[in-house]
């Protein structure tokens, strides 16, 4: 309520001021004050003199985002606090939706500086492609640029321009919950290779100690692709689309298989929120206490196993290799983009470092705090150098173990269908995982061929 | 100011007096209704991309021959079509049998008590009205299951019915959840309706030796039949439309019995490549014909009947 | 007939013997076993809600019905996590409100106009809004009317919510009105025109009495889509003090950051309950203008 007001009073002076110079008439100046105190009461007049472009002159600044950011990560408002006058808010982005920032675009506008929540290979194309946003090379500090994991850099970097200044990274790893694996007689170690995890599940299944022993989530970009990485990352076609009749994919297709025949049955089911992104049937499974071992980013574990009777029972792990793989795994992070026709555009910069270094919000995002449990890590090399110099006693080890399998890690390629290729695809690989279709790859080819009929209509 | 405007009464029939009470409705209509009808029927002649800042070029009826010539345009039509024949009876009978037996309950206490639940779900906004069912047909954890799996034992945990998520059970699941959240709501339709006929004609129905079901199907129905055409029409074209709950329950997995026409427009629209709105328009326009050449049935059937 | 409805003023037996009374209230007890039993189908969903919303966190998560351990914090934790929430319940109320209000006049002035004063073009108008019904524009709507609200300078402004709000559902409203007045029959109106009353006041002391029916119908029909309204409200407003109740509640239930499930139990209670309450309230005066309602003439 206070931060309209303060809008309120800002534009009134600036309209003051305005009448001084002389540059519109005292009728003009009380409609103007009038519109900015009863908002809708003088509508055309509003329309006419552009309340938009007046506050946009001599905005404070507007960062925006998107809401579960700022739930996950309840530090946020203190590092706002360094900033005073900063008008932070909620985007309105619900579903991953971009509408409202390509609309203002196109209007040459932007209400925001800065949008927190900004994935690279899920939406960075199309806002580069509808002119949102514009590359923060000019703005960014050298020694932050430099600061970056390389890996995360490359993530964020699309034709030598840094488009995403990234903040929260996630990591696809393994979790599991001792209590019931323990139960099965197992120890404490995690299984490093498929073979070892699909023969731990099936230890879980037969010592009944859970009904289930392994869930992944069906979406491709969270379980096919972190799999495929697993034996080998270098699965991308030379137009940047991830190569789904590799021998890689195919391999991890069949993982996914063996893995399901130790899940729960819904496991391919849409998840209930997010356009069936999110809310999906393995955190339903892991929460409920009724599976044993889990791949996923580790906020996805970490949330569940607050509903657990004892949290403590949750074990974090690198996500397991093949036998001769490369052992690497996805990451994405979630990061800012500057927006082209924002305003404060060094002031944001500064905001963005503040935000991203916050040593607060990175020890509430790793040891948890009774809101929430985030576990998303920071994308500078020289957090984790300091952490190793001094660890401090909140440090959970599995922070360690996923850093050092970063260096092998990659991020899914920037593309236009990035993240589209794999809900295109997904229902034609599922014939092979359903018993549908006995041939892997001749599921996979189907996958390629509706991928591709996609791309060529637009 | 009554004598200024008696006084145009004569000329009311073709004078401009009766669109005075036309204009506030037709203002806001024209402004936020026949705009976006204009624009979509523009767009879908073009190949207008979202995410580009090219203009978009008339392609004439190209985005209605690659539509109609594709086979998930009808799956996606017929899907919406299904969903609706589950939903549509049971939306406009049982709440109509529950309104005539509260229609007769004479005590004043007891049917304020009725009413006031009938109404219940109709404050919940939808967003919790999706949560709520979301909690009841989850498979895990969700008190259906339960009671089929570990009260009644019908079901194990291996073989229990997975109602959402685009499986063959996730429409008629939303149908059940809808018809739950109108139920009362469209009672409340239907008992207005029976307060405004007059009490005497049923009676003397009765006295004339008819029975229940000649008076409903010659007193009661006729008397409904404003709010009946109105609730059939409305919620036939509601049911073709669906698509929140699509979005919640089913995703974008295009073999989901979820993916509807109106997801497939929405999916080009706001998701895949360059956002093409032009094909996307084509695919409403499409989805728009067939509903209203469906009620243009429905409209013809109840004025002959009325 | 007159018995049992005497039996169900008092609420109590007479003396008669069990088996006598069920025979002779046989269908006044069959139909009160079948209008329960859909209460009770409506109220059982909504009293798992609230036991949710008492939990603690593993209960939650069980299907067990009966919780081992509860936990009232959630509710503390609704208000501390949602500091606006009590600003986003009364614009939500402010919004529909003004919403019902106007619509409702702009469709008892139309229905009448239409049915009774027949405007040249008047069926012209009708069958456009009833094929704007069916009209998928969607794909289109979101940004045309967020050109709109930018052009009328109302972004961000939550009265400036009410103009596109008062569209969802006009088209619809006028037709129900335009389908009431057409039972009013129109030598009643053609009464009045000679006794010389004027089309206002017509409407004022003929039709509008004799379409109380309807109005409660529109009501309603607003209400439910301006209380639950959701895409618009998130599209054209920035500030969290500047939403509706909705929009910040899909905001706890969606994304990652979704909240504990007996949280979100929480919420539900918090926003369904005053509805609850406003509607007990208000249901009565529908109800007395529906019993008044009945054609008096």
């Amino acid at each position: 309520m206070t931060r309209r007001t303060e809008q309120e009073l800002l534009l009134r002076r600036l309209w003051r001021e305005r009448l001084l110079r002389g540059e519109i008439d005292r009728r003009t100046f009380l409609t103007n004050s009038l519109v900015a105190g009863l908002g809708m009461a003088g509508v055309g007049v509003a329309a006419k003199y552009g309340i938009g472009s007046a506050l946009a002159q001599d905005r404070p600044l507007t960062p925006t985002y998107y809401q579960w950011i700022v739930d996950l990560h309840p530090s946020i408002p203190q590092v706002n606090a360094q900033f005073p006058g900063i008008n932070a808010q909620i985007a309105p982005v619900e579903g991953f939706g971009i509408e409202r920032f390509v609309a203002e675009a196109k209007n040459g506008e932007s209400t925001w500086d800065v949008y927190v929540g900004q994935t690279p290979f899920v939406e960075m194309s199309a806002m580069i492609a509808a002119d949102v946003i514009e590359p923060w090379d000019p703005y960014i500090p050298k020694d932050v640029l430099d600061d970056m994991i390389p890996s995360i850099r490359a993530e964020n970097t699309i034709d030598g321009k840094l488009y995403g200044w990234p903040f929260l990274l996630d990591v696809i790893g393994m979790g599991w919950h001792s209590g019931i694996t323990n139960k099965a007689g197992l120890p404490d170690t995690p299984p490093a290779t498929w073979d070892e995890y699909l023969a731990n599940a099936k230890a879980v299944v037969d010592s009944g100690a859970a009904p289930f022993g392994a869930t992944f989530d069906a979406h491709g970009w969270r379980s096919l692709a972190p799999m495929t990485h697993s034996l080998d990352p270098n699965v991308y076609t030379a137009d940047g689309l991830f190569d789904f009749t590799s021998d890689q994919a195919i391999e991890a297709l069949m993982l996914m298989k063996k893995i399901m025949a130790l899940s729960h049955p819904d496991i391919l089911l849409a998840g209930a929120s997010d356009g069936g992104v999110n809310g999906t049937p393995d955190e339903v499974a892991f929460a409920a206490q009724r599976v044993g071992y889990y791949t996923k980013y580790f906020n996805a574990p970490l949330r569940m196993a607050q509903y657990w009777d004892d949290p403590g029972e949750l074990h974090l792990a690198p996500q397991p290799k093949f036998t001769g793989g490369a052992g690497s795994t996805v990451f994405w992070t979630t990061g800012c983009a500057l927006f082209k026709h924002g305003k404060n555009k060094e002031k944001v910069a500064e905001y963005i470092r503040a935000l991203t270094y916050d040593p607060q919000i990175w020890q509430d995002s790793i040891a948890g705090t009774a809101t929430g449990h985030p576990g998303q890590l920071p994308p500078y090399k020289s957090i984790y150098a300091a952490w190793d110099a001094s660890p401090p006693d909140w440090m959970p080890p599995f922070v360690g173990l996923v850093r050092s399998q970063l260096d092998q890690a990659r991020a899914i390629t920037n593309h236009i269908f990035g993240l589209q290729q794999f809900v295109i695809g997904q229902p034609y690989w599922e014939t092979y995982l359903k018993g549908e279709e006995p041939d892997p790859r001749a599921a996979m080819q189907k996958v390629v061929e509706a991928v591709q009929a996609e791309i060529k209509r637009g | 100011m009554a004598q200024a405007l008696t006084s145009r009464w004569p000329r009311a029939r073709d004078g401009i007096s009766p669109w005075l009470f036309l204009v506030p409705a037709v203002a806001f209509f024209v402004g936020y209704q026949v705009y976006p009808i204009f624009r979509v029927v523009w767009i879908s002649f073009t190949d207008y991309q979202f995410l580009t800042n090219e203009p978009a070029r008339w392609v004439g009826l190209d985005n209605y021959a690659v539509a109609l010539n594709d086979p998930l345009m009808w799956v996606s039509l017929w899907r919406a079509f299904l969903f609706t024949m589950m939903f549509l009876p049971g939306t406009i009978i049982l709440p109509l049998l529950l309104a005539i037996l509260i229609d007769r309950v004479t005590s004043p206490r007891l049917a304020t008590v009725y009413r006031v639940i009938l109404l219940i779900p109709a404050v919940i906004p939808s967003t919790l009205v999706f949560v709520l069912w979301k909690w009841m047909y989850n498979y895990q954890v969700g008190p259906i299951n339960h009671i089929l799996v570990e009260v009644l034992g019908l079901f194990t945990v291996h073989n229990a019915p997975q109602w959402l998520g685009g499986t063959s059970l996730t429409l008629p699941s939303i149908a059940i959840m809808e018809i739950w959240w109108g139920l009362g709501y469209h009672t409340i339709f239907f008992l207005a309706g029976l307060a405004a006929i007059p009490k005497e004609l049923p009676e003397a129905a009765r006295l004339d030796g008819a029975n229940e079901w000649q008076i409903f199907w010659h007193v009661t129905r006729h008397g409904l039949q404003p709010i009946m055409m109105i609730l059939i029409v409305l919620r036939f074209g509601t049911s073709m439309a669906v698509i929140d709950e699509y979005l919640i329950f089913g995703g974008f997995n295009r073999d989901s019995p979820t993916y509807t026409w109106t997801i497939y427009m929405y999916d080009q629209a706001f998701k895949l490549g360059m956002w093409r709105q032009g094909f996307a328009a084509a695919i409403g326009m499409i989805g728009a014909v067939v509903m209203m050449f469906f009620v243009a049935i429905l409209l013809y059937i109840f004025r002959r009947r009325g | 007939m007159a018995r049992a409805a005497q039996l169900e003023e008092l609420g109590t037996a007479p003396p008669l013997s069990a088996g006598e009374w069920l025979r002779l209230n046989r269908a006044v007890v069959i139909r009160h076993a079948v209008i329960n039993l859909f209460m009770v189908i409506i109220l059982l969903p909504l009293a798992w809600v609230l036991l949710m919303s008492v939990k603690s966190l593993p209960d939650a998560m069980r299907g067990n019905l009966w919780p081992r351990r509860f936990d009232f914090t959630h509710y503390g934790f609704v208000f501390t996590k949602i500091e606006t929430l009590p600003i986003n319940l009364f614009n939500s109320i402010y919004v529909t409100a003004a919403t019902v209000l106007i619509t409702t006049i702009c469709a008892v002035l139309a229905g009448y106009a239409l049915v009774h004063l027949r405007p040249r073009g008047g069926p012209f108008v009708v069958a456009m809004l009833l094929a704007s019904l069916y009209f998928p524009t969607r794909v289109v709507s979101i940004i045309s009317i967020y050109e709109i609200q930018s052009f009328l300078g109302l972004i961000n402004s939550t009265s400036g919510l009410i103009l596109p709000y008062i569209t969802l559902n006009l088209a619809i409203s006028v037709l129900i009105m335009r389908s009431v007045f057409q039972l009013i029959p129109h030598e009643l109106m053609e009464a009045a025109k000679i006794d010389g009353a004027g089309p206002w006041r017509t409407l004022w002391l003929v039709g509008l009495p004799m379409a109380r029916n309807g109005l409660v119908v529109v009501f309603i029909v607003n209400f439910v889509t301006a209380w639950g309204e959701f895409l618009l409200c998130t599209t054209l407003t920035n500030d969290q003090t500047a939403r509706t109740m909705p929009v910040v509640l899909a905001g706890a239930q969606g994304g990652l950051g979704q909240w504990a499930w007996p949280r979100l139990a929480a919420v539900y209670v918090i926003v369904v309950t005053p509805g609850i309450i406003a509607f007990t309230f208000a249901q009565k005066l529908f109800f007395k203008g529906l019993a008044e309602g009945v054609v008096k003439a």
